[in-house]
């Protein structure tokens, strides 16, 4: 039943990827103070990475895995612009410039995975033939 | 198939080897783990949600929505109160997660109760997890070598609850195995 992992290891990849911007954005939310923007700078950069290694992945997808990954894209955008506005933000509105990060980041994750699980589903189908 | 799963485990340490083993399954490409979470109902029919320390206002949420999937996953009626309950549960990091009276109608609030009981007695533990699988038979096969029993539920017919388009559960999962220190390997 397994697929063949190799053929799905970029998307494995990014998927990891987006999983550690995650988890970065997590863990910086529950900081306080100045520590919290100095993350949020490299937050900014990560998901600038993980949206280039997603376009770079696109042309190479089947057709639902291409839909996924844009999706994936424009979320990791957004996760860049909510991020810079959090580091100009403060008080309320800082907080829900974190929040909407986190969300962004968590449905990057997301598009990322669901087009994983098309290209396995597609792979799975060509092995059982 | 992309669907939501619930797997009810007699505790909470057993829950925790289940949601490893999903995330293995995930790593072996049999299945797409797109996030998890464990649940537990304390010797006082309160749930419990264990979270990463984080904002209080970002732990709330996950109770939210987190709440509000269990309510769908306890079936047909479970899904007529999940909005009402996922709105009334909250989380805090490792807290506590209870009905809170102001926010629901009490007769509401006791088919909530009723509901969620039905998938998660007293003592027990759920893995909660958002998957894509082409047969039920990776996740089923491994989860009752743990003691763990499988319900599913359709994304798809999920969609279909008036609630969903406020609560998108998927959110509130974690995206990545998380395991809070006391329950890691």
């Amino acid at each position: 039943m397994s697929v063949n992992m190799n053929t799905s290891k970029d998307l494995a990849q990014i998927r990891a990827a987006a999983q550690q911007l995650h988890g970065a954005i997590s863990d910086a939310a529950a900081k306080r103070g100045g520590a919290i923007k100095a993350d949020l700078e490299a937050v900014g950069q990560k998901a600038k990475a993980v949206a280039e290694s997603a376009k770079a992945s696109i042309a190479a997808q089947n057709e639902a895995a291409q839909k996924r990954l844009k999706e994936a894209v424009a979320d990791l955008e957004a996760v860049q612009k909510h991020a810079a506005e959090a580091m100009k933000n403060s008080g309320q509105a800082f907080q829900a410039s974190i929040r909407e990060t986190l969300l962004d980041a968590r449905a990057s994750v997301q598009k990322v995975s669901e087009a994983l699980a098309a290209k396995r589903s597609a792979e799975s189908t060509k092995t059982r033939k | 198939m992309h669907n939501y799963i619930a797997v009810i485990f007699d505790d909470t340490g057993k829950a925790y080897k289940g949601l490893h083993a999903l995330w293995e399954l995930d790593g072996y490409g049999d299945i797409t783990v797109h996030g998890t979470t464990v649940v537990h109902r304390d010797d006082w029919g309160q749930f419990q949600i264990d979270t990463k320390e984080t904002h209080p206002a970002l732990a709330t949420a996950v109770g939210v929505g987190v709440g509000a999937l269990l309510g769908a996953l306890a079936g047909p009626a479970g899904a007529a109160v999940g909005a009402a309950g996922g709105a009334a549960i909250g989380a805090g990091a490792g807290g506590v997660v209870g009905l809170t009276t102001d926010l629901v109608r009490g007769d509401t609030r006791e088919q909530a109760r009723d509901e969620t009981a039905f998938v998660l007695g007293i003592g027990q533990a759920a893995v909660i997890a958002d998957v894509s699988e082409e047969s039920t038979a990776p996740i089923d096969s491994r989860m009752s070598e743990l003691g763990g029993t499988v319900r599913r539920r359709a994304v798809s017919t999920l969609r279909d609850d008036a609630w969903y388009g406020e609560y998108v559960p998927s959110r509130y999962l974690y995206p990545y195995e998380y395991i809070p220190p006391p329950y890691a390997p």
